[in-house]
């Protein structure tokens, strides 16, 4: 009898302690919300929506709008997944399907250890190496891409090398081993019998991957992609060294831009205005913001991916 | 002490041409040798089982005759292996039209993430490319075959994952017949199932050998005995004994068979 009370006893202890450390990641949440919403209370009651929608940075002046960098952030993620993804769907799909078994194990870790790199050094990387040959080939890109009726536009600008572009290929080189990472794992978790199932008709490997893997393994990948992409919105050393920080919204993509952390890693220090203090909050709350929009957004695709495959009973 | 099976009304052997002919066919995984020196000849529109012991090599048996080995690096053939004339075991044999006319079910149902019509057109429009109407017949027409259509018209367009084990293989079975092929593979097709869902797939597979020539991996000696006209007796990756199921199971030719038919296999 006591013997059963003592059990009952450790599994009650055991489960308050799990229980606690549990609440501790929700009491975190918790603080940093409220903390970003009293920095930047100035602005918001101050400012107002017009923060989100003016895309005038003027600390003499003391005028701050976020649309800047907030259009930055999105413009470089966008285009780290634009490049990012397919790659990273062709390393898995090699890694998973056609790689020679000797191969397998030293390219599936050079691929995680370019995870392991600091983004600093991909910043430098970035500067030392990739700008000026950006800047090189930019000239023959503009010519020749630019001249296209309206998507030219983008392939316009000064040809420094410094700029969104420059900035969204390095984070696109940096999110790739998140995904290909997390891709690969989870095409492996697909069973042999419904690969070979798919192959027994005739698929091609393409078929196979596209039609079966791919459907069986969304869920993962979608949070692999979903992984990258929250690295790419919070990456900040990197993006500092080669965006260019100025504020300006453009189409141009070898125009300079800025993103929302690499405003706050430069400006945090200098921010004496309690108003500029306030804006830099503001614009990592709004950081905050639309990390909770994406994973909405990928939870609701993920349902509507669910739905199309049709109702389980 | 005999062991006795009882016989299907299906065990009776008829004359029939070959479908598949192996010569000499020998296996390998990387260093081992799976199969050794296997001849024989399928017949066809009939029902030809594999059955031996675990790791005989019926199954390698079975996923040569659609190259299914090919998708892993380290496992080979060699010998030949004719259908229709052809040797499939030549690299230059195309493969996906091989496997468009050698189906296969596998120990497992094996339903693709996807609704139970796109189950079936999957396949077909690898081969084919069918108005929305003409798809909805041969769907309908797969699902007929493969005696699931009375219980499946009426969630086409739910998950195939939706449906219980039995259905679920009957769909891959459906899956298979859809592209039109000529011979299917069953390898072990009822080893997941239920009893009644078993004989449903007992049923179809006699059904189904009018018009295909259908390839059994089981292993259930019973099994064998209802449903096959021929059946091969494996050990050891060698073929032991082919011979028409009737006579195999009655007066085996050979004294391992025997010992496995009967029990007393160790």
């Amino acid at each position: 009898m006591s013997h059963s009370n003592s059990f009952a006893r450790q599994d009650a202890i055991f489960a308050r302690v799990t229980q606690f450390f549990a609440l501790i990641v929700l009491a975190t949440l918790v603080g940093i919300i409220a903390t970003l919403v009293i920095g930047s209370w100035q602005t918001l009651t101050q400012t107002g929506p017009k923060f989100f929608v003016s895309d005038v940075w003027d600390p003499v002046r003391s005028l701050f709008g976020g649309m800047a960098p907030l259009w930055g952030t999105l413009i470089t993620a966008t285009i780290a997944l634009i490049v990012g993804v397919p790659l990273s769907f062709g390393i898995a799909i090699f890694l998973t399907e056609m790689c020679p078994p000797a191969l397998k194990r030293p390219l599936g870790t050079a691929v995680e250890l370019l995870a392991a790199i600091p983004s600093i050094i991909y910043g430098m990387w970035g500067l030392f190496i990739l700008t000026p040959l950006i800047a090189s080939i930019q000239p023959t890109l503009t010519a020749t891409l630019g001249k296209i009726p309206l998507i030219g536009v983008i392939f316009q600008g000064p040809p420094m090398g410094i700029g969104v572009l420059t900035a969204g290929l390095i984070l696109s080189v940096m999110v790739i081993p998140f995904i290909a990472a997390v891709m690969r794992d989870v095409f492996d978790t697909t069973p042999a019998i419904l690969k070979e199932s798919a192959y027994g008709l005739g698929a091609t490997t393409w078929e196979v991957v596209w039609n079966v893997v791919l459907p069986y393994t969304k869920t993962g990948v979608i949070g692999g992609i979903m992984l990258g992409l929250g690295r790419a919105l919070g990456e900040t050393m990197a993006v500092t060294f080669v965006i260019g920080n100025a504020y300006n919204i453009s189409m141009k993509l070898f125009e300079p831009g800025n993103s929302i952390a690499s405003s706050l890693a430069n400006e945090f220090n200098e921010a004496s205005d309690p108003a500029h203090l306030s804006a830099l909050i503001t614009l990592g709350l709004t950081l905050f913001a639309l990390s909770f929009v994406v994973l909405a957004l990928s939870r609701w695709l993920l349902s509507s991916l669910t739905a199309k495959e049709g109702k389980r009973t | 002490m005999a062991f006795q099976v009882s016989l299907g009304e299906n065990a009776a052997a008829v004359a029939s041409d070959t479908k598949i002919e192996l010569k000499n066919v020998n296996f390998f995984y990387g260093g081992f040798q799976g199969l050794r020196d296997i001849s024989l000849k399928i017949p066809e529109k009939q029902v030809t089982a594999f059955i031996g012991p675990s790791g005989c090599g019926k199954s390698t048996l079975l996923r040569t005759l659609n190259r299914m080995y090919s998708l892993y690096p380290g496992q080979r053939a060699e010998g030949e292996i004719l259908f229709n004339g052809e040797n499939v075991l030549d690299p230059k044999h195309d493969l996906n039209a091989l496997r468009g006319a050698i189906g296969m079910v596998f120990q497992k149902p094996t339903p693709f993430p996807m609704s139970i019509y796109d189950n079936i057109a999957f396949g077909v429009k690898l081969y084919e490319s069918l108005s929305k109407s003409e798809m909805d017949d041969r769907v309908e027409w797969a699902l007929n075959k493969a005696a699931l259509w009375n219980e499946a018209k009426d969630k086409l367009t739910q998950s195939g994952l939706s449906l219980s084990g039995g259905q679920q293989q009957r769909l891959c079975i459906a899956r298979g017949i859809a592209v039109k092929p000529e011979v299917l593979l069953l390898d072990e097709p009822t080893s997941a199932l239920d009893p009644i869902s078993t004989a449903r797939i007992e049923e179809l597979v006699s059904e189904l050998r009018k018009d295909y020539t259908i390839v059994i991996v089981t292993h259930n000696m019973q099994q064998a005995a209802r449903v096959s006209q021929h059946t091969a007796y494996m050990y050891l990756g060698e073929l032991i004994e082919f011979t028409p199921t009737a006579q195999i199971f009655v007066k085996p030719k050979d004294r391992r068979t025997e010992d496995y038919i009967t029990g007393r296999f160790g």
